[in-house]
């Protein structure tokens, strides 16, 4: 019987020892980050947020979590869906909370750790800063960074995630920021026909159309949609109408600067073909749409980029039929399956 | 024997003496201790205490009321009499002054703790914040994000800070009570707005394990739009938020509001 009472406590013991070794620690995993041969150098620094498994995994966590919305509704997710490169499908300006309408096309998040700055606009430079945008935005988000804090702090799963991610264990504002650049930092596109068939893998080759396609996009694209990112990161103004309901500015609306009138940064053109609509309001539903503006649809709207002045005096890149189907073959290449299924990025 | 007694007794005195001598030369060993340091803000208008919504003049016959003055220290360091330099540790060394948080006399309150003991003679702070913090992101920046989002001391439309804020109303020959917002920061790397300043102490300020200096800084808010140079309402300087012109004027004003009032060291 006392021998009994003695293996009980015992048990109690090694019970209770175990119990407390279960208390989430921080637990530095790390984790490979692609860097893709025919991509420029990564821009973002890792030394400040090295990536590891449980940092990652809580910045997945916290891109498809209502509770960064003033309604506990409308995670990043919502307007970034996997499948459309995070994109929101269909949608030429998306809606938040509330109804909250916003006056830009959301962009997609992939290959965000080469970028020297984010939002059709340029109005983020860093990366970690970004997220606070749209979650303080009225017609995004419509959150406060310290009630946001508070909802995660209230929540055990959080408590626990943050701790086997950081050092310091800490539920705040840095750590989720950090959290969200580590999953974004690791959402790198870089496995399309396109990359396969300049990296020489796979025995990838490309038909007679999108070689052509190719050829032209050299010619005649490749100024501003430059690099393997498929775009030199700078702001122009492609000459679009404006659209007098938005009287979009773009990053004029920065420095106030009016030779920074109407101009929107070169988006990069990966998986373009499942992003739909297109340009920084969403007004084309097509990539033929799109090649036919260039063609015969830009206006002189008072700071065109010089680049796109014709002989003529008009603005625009002039393209023939044929040249606009080999530019759409070969912006079907672009698309990157590997990356739109990944299952390290999808929320299910 | 003796002899040796002799010795050991004259080699005690020599020690002890020797001992003597060491701290009269170095008056104290400072080594290892720490103390606090309260620096105080206090917001003036010219010789005039700043008051919430009372109307002060400035120059081209133009007059302001504020209800929001706010600005962002950082990189507070303090320099001893021997020049060494000790500088707040980087995390915690951001704050912002807000008058709203003034006590009755309208001053706001910054204790820096754990400074190494030693005899100040100036100290160097900057208005906003620089750009190697900035390039950090979110690395380091604890708390501040929120409380900076919190007072309103970022933009909502640009992830960037408001090294300034002061808003209110203003009235000149032509026009009464109209919106006053002077909202200046740095835009990215595009534009770097952030200044430092250094003051010397009228005294030296001591800081010891068991006294809590105070630097009592007054800023005079008049110097935002008469200081280095003059800008006037009328001509656009009622709205200051991102202009590459206006925000660098605005700045390099800001810089020569602090002045060190004076100093109490117990």
């Amino acid at each position: 019987m006392r021998y009994i009472r003695e293996m009980l406590l015992v048990m109690v013991l090694v019970f209770s020892c175990s119990e407390s070794s279960d208390i989430a620690k921080y637990e530095p995993v790390s984790v490979e980050v692609e860097m893709p041969s025919n991509f420029p150098d990564m821009v973002y620094n890792m030394d400040n947020n090295p990536i590891t498994e449980a940092g990652f995994e809580l910045g997945k966590d916290l891109f498809y979590e209502g509770k960064l919305s003033s309604n506990n509704a409308i995670a990043c997710a919502f307007c970034h869906e996997q499948a459309f490169a995070f994109t929101h499908h269909g949608h030429n300006l998306s809606h938040g909370v509330d109804g909250g309408v916003g006056t830009r096309n959301a962009q997609p998040i992939q290959n965000l750790a080469y970028q020297t700055s984010f939002m059709w606009d340029g109005a983020a430079t860093h990366l970690d800063l970004q997220p606070i945008i749209p979650l303080t935005s009225e017609v995004e988000m419509n959150e406060t960074l310290s009630n946001v804090i508070s909802k995660l702090e209230a929540d055990t799963d959080y408590q626990d995630k943050f701790a086997r991610a950081f050092e310091d264990g800490e539920v705040n504002t840095e750590n989720m920021l950090k959290a969200l650049s580590q999953f974004m930092v690791m959402m790198v596109s870089s496995n399309s026909k396109y990359d396969k068939y300049v990296r020489n893998e796979d025995n990838v080759t490309f038909t007679a159309l999108e070689t052509d396609g190719l050829n032209t996009f050299n010619n005649k694209c490749a100024t501003c949609h430059a690099t393997d990112l498929f775009s030199d990161q700078s702001f122009r103004n492609n000459g679009l109408p404006i659209n007098p309901l938005l009287d979009d500015k773009g990053s004029y609306d920065i420095l106030e600067n009016t030779e920074d009138l109407y101009k929107f940064k070169v988006p990069s053109l990966r998986n373009v073909v499942v992003t739909y609509p297109y340009m920084h309001d969403g007004r084309f539903t097509t990539l033929e749409a799109v090649l036919d503006f260039y063609d015969n649809g830009a206006i002189d709207n008072g700071n065109v980029d010089p680049l796109l002045l014709r002989e003529d005096g008009s603005y625009g890149i002039t393209l023939s039929d044929y040249e606009k189907e080999s530019l759409i073959a070969f912006l079907n290449t672009l698309t990157d399956t590997e990356f739109l299924e990944d299952e390290r990025f999808a929320e299910f | 024997m003796k002899l040796l007694k002799y010795t050991f007794a004259l080699l005690a005195c020599a020690i002890f003496t020797n001992c003597s001598i060491d701290n009269d030369d170095n008056e104290e060993d400072l080594s290892g201790e720490t103390g606090e340091l309260i620096l105080k803000f206090d917001n003036s208008v010219g010789d005039q205490d700043f008051i919430f919504e009372t109307s002060y003049s400035k120059s081209n016959n133009e007059s302001f009321k504020l209800t929001n003055v706010k600005y962002i220290i950082s990189n507070v360091r303090v320099t001893d009499t021997e020049g060494n330099t000790f500088t707040y540790p980087t995390e915690e060394n951001v704050f912002i002054v807000s008058e709203l948080n003034g006590n009755n006399a309208g001053e706001i309150y910054i204790t820096l703790n754990d400074i190494d003991a030693a005899d100040y003679t100036e100290i160097t702070f900057g208005i906003g914040i620089d750009q190697e913090r900035f390039a950090l992101g979110a690395d380091g920046q604890g708390d501040f994000l929120d409380l900076a989002s919190e007072e309103g001391m970022m933009w909502s439309w640009a992830s960037g800070y408001k090294f300034v804020r002061f808003d209110g109303t203003f009235s000149t020959d032509t026009v009464t009570d109209e919106p006053l917002n002077i909202h200046m920061g740095s835009v990215g790397e595009a534009l770097d707005n952030y200044r430092e300043v250094t003051l010397s102490f009228p005294n030296t300020v001591l800081v010891r394990e068991e006294n809590s200096p105070e630097v009592h800084i007054v800023a005079d808010i008049s110097k935002v739009f008469d200081g280095a140079t003059t800008v006037n309402f009328a001509d656009g300087y009622d709205q200051v938020h991102t202009d590459e012109t206006e925000t660098p004027i605005i700045a390099s004003n800001v810089q020569t509001m602090f002045e060190v009032h004076h100093v109490h060291n117990d």
